[in-house]
């Protein structure tokens, strides 16, 4: 999900027609393009359509009222006003065009160019853009037009000048950022030169907000031709134009109140079409941009299979219990596809249980959805989950709210996006605790000082008034779990607590999350994808794979004895601090997408092992031992290689404990040097 | 240039690089951040360097500084028989064909708009003049070089998985025959399974083309297994450099070996000890003090520092089973004796 980074794509080829099967949904959009082909039309075919001439009429027939000659009357001088509204359409999208072209034209090559070169040429160009925009738009039109004299063309040039700002300064803002993007990196290191890069990997690339905007600039020009031509600077007297027509009407408003509708209705459905026109195509690159908001998702009671889980997942006395867990999404062009399916398992009180797995295995969306956190189109069902026997399936998001931050604490990978940068970190946990707890302004700020001292960050009181940005990532993730802490959970969920860190802060991090374990006596869902950190402090594994818990059971067997082909390939491939010994072993081709999972084994086109019969029923979790659990037709035959098995020969083992413990003084630099003789 | 002197491939000496931070008020004065302090690195043709370092320690500053997307501040850089401090604006495009770059994230570094066969032919149009059928038939080629089917070619960027993706920075940056690719993070952002088809991609490629790799990584296991030499870097210098059995087995400089005992270990007896190394080493730590201006840039965090490490920054001592490494605790002329000093890394250990 989080994959669809592809905000650009939209210009051409195959994802263009991805895009426009999504336009058809946004059933809105397809009416007011609609409403914007029809003006078009009527522009076009303007002379076929009309009944009259639009600029002759015969003045004794002059302000009559719809008839069957003149559907829509006539105007004080006779003219068919049905005719004039026709040609009307025309003037009014020449004028757009041709502002709009002119401000392309102008807009945005310099624009690429100033984005792209930076520098004095570009602060030359921003204060000259910003010089011009300080005046008000009309203001500033209508001088000019003084100045060159009236007429259609001229005014609707000054006009384009003008929009040519707007159009600078966005594109110049793309061009700037999309200067920075690794692919512009990229291509250059393949050699491009800098016109190549502007305009064969730039331009596609910002094409879809420059899109956006140009249509809703043909709106802005389409009012400016009319109030223009209103005021008399537009179009020539007597031609039709639906600024013209408004005039002629105000002047006969007395005679005919009817005449100013259908131009002044003209007007405001055609802007109000390509408004809206630009708007869904806002919509629609937006939506290719992110692939989803977080939304609220309770659990919804299912019945499951009924069948309890081998030993391995279960816990003699659980703090949570999961059973029968399913999480599912729905997919353009392949109805729902279900991303984690049948997760059971348990977490004991005081347990630290590891969920690993690779991106995509739905460890995260498991964890996720049980704090209602899953995405919004995600439906999330289960039999039983339960904390502290206390059943969360059907409860509400709001009472679920007050479960996650209450009993469930959360943590997540990136420490400083998940805290609000306008805050002090202190208000923020501050906050959580007189939500939760309902502590007074004084004892909350006495409790965070007490949190921050538990999680070891330096002079608490002082860094309470620091904001996000100023904590580096391993005091940020400090912080984050200090917020965890605040309403003393029963259950702290971890979601990858340490991948934003640097190793030697990320075993700061899982000393501290050991030692809270030690004195509070919660339990840890750890979720990860480092093996390393999962031996490190997790007592029990669970590893997923595909959307299914693969293999269960204590660490320290599941690693030195893996039950599942999977597992086994995973620990061989993970890179160790051991002497080289040939190539890395790894496991060939990659996790499926959830379409394609196979009906048996998800793990059969990539195991070693596989058999015909792994392909033709699902596999079913079974026991093994009475304390692991495997996913694999073939565990009862298969011997597979643990991380004792690992040919280390020639490696040292980690120096062993008991080295004298050095402290920072001086002398020992007498027992380091060795003089040369 | 290169074949009457047969140096090393990359010469790097005295590397410096400056940025000037945005103004954060207008009457403030620009601050200057000093991302790479005075480095030098060298590697042979058809060698491997690895660079390690925490985040933010100049490891991908020096790869762009290479590459010349970013102006050093100072020193020279001499790459595959280029001065590189002597291009102006332009790099010449022969430059652009024996250095070469994969970058850490594979999904941003393709342009989203062009589909895979576009991306591996552009430097083939740029640099050979290749069109039509010849450039299609060196595509597919290129492709099935990196384990990718010529089906591929006509996908996007984000149609495909994060190792395909990264094949594909693989296939482009061998479109043009360098001499030298500059990899930074090439796996940091893949899953462990896919981790290492790309780490034996990379292998494979070398052993049949000859191409120098400087491999930038923060993950030490992964840049030991990848490479025949190791710089560490922290906070803008590297405090140690030699073999990567030795630096990975017998660190010298405390830096690198707290960086080591921070490795987690999947075996969990082996991952016992290393915490409790890991604690040690901490708890023999001082309490965080300000980190000094000038001196040793690991003072701060240092067991053994000694008043001097916040004045001067150490000189080089080589080690002896190869490489030299920056702390006072060896010395200056002397020669460091890791072995000797760290009991616990004696060869009776093993
Ligand atoms: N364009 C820039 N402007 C200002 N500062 C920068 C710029 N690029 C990098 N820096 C700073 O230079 C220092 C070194 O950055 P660099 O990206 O080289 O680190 P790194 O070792 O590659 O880290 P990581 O492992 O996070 O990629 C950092 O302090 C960084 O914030
Ligand atoms: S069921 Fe078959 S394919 Fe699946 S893991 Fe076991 S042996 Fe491999
Ligand atoms: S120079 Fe001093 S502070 Fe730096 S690593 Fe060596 S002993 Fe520690
Ligand atoms: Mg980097």
């Amino acid at each position: 999900m989080s994959e669809v980074k592809v905000p650009a794509a939209a210009v051409s080829g195959r994802s263009g027609s991805r895009l426009l099967s999504r336009l058809v949904q946004q059933r809105a959009t397809l009416f007011w393009a609609a409403v914007v082909l029809l003006v078009v039309l009527a522009a076009l075919l303007s002379p076929l359509l009309s009944p009259h001439d639009p600029l002759k009429g015969n003045i004794r027939e002059g302000l009559l009222g719809p008839s069957a000659d003149h559907w829509l009357g006539t105007d004080k001088l006779g003219r068919d006003v049905l005719s004039r509204l026709l040609y009307g359409a025309r003037v009014a999208l020449l004028a757009g065009l041709e502002a709009v072209g002119i401000a392309a034209l102008i807009g945005i090559p310099l624009g690429l160019l100033v984005g792209y070169l930076g520098g004095w040429p570009d602060r030359i160009a921003m204060r000259i853009v910003e010089g011009v925009m300080s005046v008000p738009f009309l203001v500033l039109a209508i001088a000019l037009i003084s100045v060159l004299g009236p007429g259609l063309t001229k005014s609707m040039a000054v006009v384009g000048v003008v929009y040519a700002m707007t159009l600078l300064r966005l594109t110049r803002g793309q061009a700037l950022a999309a200067r920075e993007e690794l692919y512009v990196d990229g291509v250059r290191v393949a050699g491009a030169g800098d016109r190549r890069i502007l305009f064969r990997h730039i331009l596609p690339n910002i094409t879809p907000p420059l899109i956006v905007q140009v249509t809703l600039m043909i709106a802005g020009a389409i009012i400016a031709e009319a109030t223009l031509s209103f005021l008399g600077l537009g179009v020539q007297a007597g031609q039709a134009s639906w600024g013209s027509m408004l005039s002629d009407a105000q002047a006969s408003i007395r005679e005919s109140f009817f005449l100013a509708l259908p131009p002044g209705l003209a007007i405001l459905l055609t802007v109000l079409a390509f408004n809206q026109v630009g708007d869904g195509l806002r919509d629609l690159f937006a939506r290719e941009a992110k692939g989803g908001s977080l939304g609220v998702n309770p659990v919804h009671h299912e019945s499951g299979s009924g069948q309890p889980p081998p030993p391995g997942l279960v816990a003699a006395d659980p703090l949570l219990r999961v059973r029968d867990l399913t999480v599912s999404f729905p997919q353009p062009g392949a109805g729902r596809v279900t991303v984690v399916q049948g997760v059971s398992l348990d977490v004991a009180k005081g347990e630290i249980l590891g969920l690993v797995g690779e991106s995509g295995s739905g460890k995260s969306v498991t964890a996720m959805s049980l704090l209602g956190l899953v995405p919004d189109p995600g439906r999330v069902a289960a039999s039983a989950v339960e904390l502290d026997g206390r059943e969360l399936t059907g409860l509400s998001f709001e009472e679920l709210r007050k479960v996650r931050g209450g009993a469930i604490g959360v943590v997540f990978q990136e420490p400083i996006a998940s805290l609000n940068p306008a805050y002090t970190v202190g208000d923020q946990v501050a906050e959580v605790l007189r939500e939760h707890e309902g502590l007074s302004r004084a004892q909350a700020r006495a409790r965070v000082v007490e949190l921050f001292e538990q999680v070891h960050i330096p002079e608490p009181d002082k860094r309470i008034r620091d904001y996000p940005h100023q904590f580096s990532g391993g005091m940020a993730q400090r912080v984050m779990i200090a917020m965890a802490l605040a309403c003393r959970p029963r259950l702290l969920v971890a979601d990858e607590p340490t991948t934003a860190l640097d190793v030697t802060v990320q075993g700061q991090v899982l000393d501290l999350l050991l030692e809270l374990r030690a004195e509070t006596g919660m339990s840890i869902l750890l979720i990860t994808h480092d093996l390393g950190v999962v031996a490190d402090v997790a007592d029990r594994v669970a590893v997923m794979y595909a959307g299914q818990i693969v293999e269960g059971g204590p660490t320290e067997d599941v690693f030195r004895r893996p039950a599942h082909p999977y597992t086994e390939g995973l620990l061989a491939s993970l890179p160790r601090n051991v002497r080289r010994a040939g190539r890395l072993p790894s496991i060939p081709g990659v996790v499926p997408p959830p379409s394609a999972w196979p009906v048996g084994c998800h793990f059969a086109d990539r195991c070693p092992y596989a058999r015909p019969q792994c392909l033709e029923t699902p596999v079913e979790l079974s026991a093994r031992g009475d304390d692991r659990a495997t996913r694999c037709v073939r565990a009862g035959e298969l011997t597979l290689a643990g991380v004792g098995d690992v040919p280390a020969a020639g490696e040292p083992l980690p120096p062993a404990a008991g080295r004298p413990v050095v402290k920072a003084d001086p002398p020992l630099i007498s027992t380091r040097i060795e003089k040369r003789p | 240039m290169k074949t009457t002197d047969p140096g090393p491939l990359l010469r790097v000496r005295n590397l410096t690089v400056t940025f000037t931070e945005r103004r954060s008020t207008p009457w403030r004065r620009p601050g200057a951040v000093t991302a790479v302090n005075d480095i030098d690195l060298d590697i042979e043709p058809g060698g491997t360097l690895g660079l390690v370092g925490e985040s933010g320690s100049g490891k991908s500053t020096t790869a762009r500084a290479v590459l010349r997307l970013v102006r050093p501040s100072g020193g020279s850089i001499e790459a595959a028989g280029f001065e590189v401090g002597s291009f102006g604006r332009r790099v010449p495009i022969a430059y652009r064909r024996a250095v070469q770059a994969v970058f850490q994230d594979p999904l941003g570094s393709l342009d989203p708009t062009k589909v895979i066969g576009d991306i591996v032919a552009e430097p083939l149009g740029i640099h050979f003049g290749l069109r039509g059928r010849e450039r299609d038939k060196r595509v597919a080629e290129l492709l099935d070089q990196v384990g990718l089917a010529s089906h591929h070619g006509g996908r996007y960027p984000y149609e495909l998985s994060g190792g395909q993706r990264q094949r594909v920075n693989i296939a482009r940056a061998l479109a043009v025959e360098p001499k030298l690719i500059i990899l930074d993070e090439p796996v940091s952002a893949l899953d462990v399974s896919v981790q290492s088809q790309v780490v034996n991609l990379l292998e494979d490629v070398q052993e049949r083309t000859g191409v120098a790799y400087l491999f930038v990584a923060h993950d030490l296991a992964v840049v030991r297994h990848a490479s025949d030499r190791i710089a560490v870097m922290y906070r803008s210098r590297i405090v140690e450099e030699g073999p990567a059995d030795r630096i990975c087995e017998r660190p010298a400089h405390p830096y690198t070996e707290a960086l080591l005992a921070a490795v987690p270990d999947p075996d969990p007896a082996r991952q016992r000890l290393q915490r409790e190394r890991r604690r040690e080493l901490r708890a023999a730590a001082p309490a965080a003090g300000p980190r000094p201006a000038t001196g040793c840039p690991f003072a701060a965090r240092c067991p053994h520092r000694m008043p001097v490490c916040a004045e001067t920054f150490p000189g080089w001592t080589p080690v002896p089973d190869g490489g030299r490494v920056a702390c006072h605790l060896f010395g200056g002329e002397g020669t460091a004796r890791p072995s000797d000093t760290h009991p616990d890394y004696q060869e009776t250990s093993r």
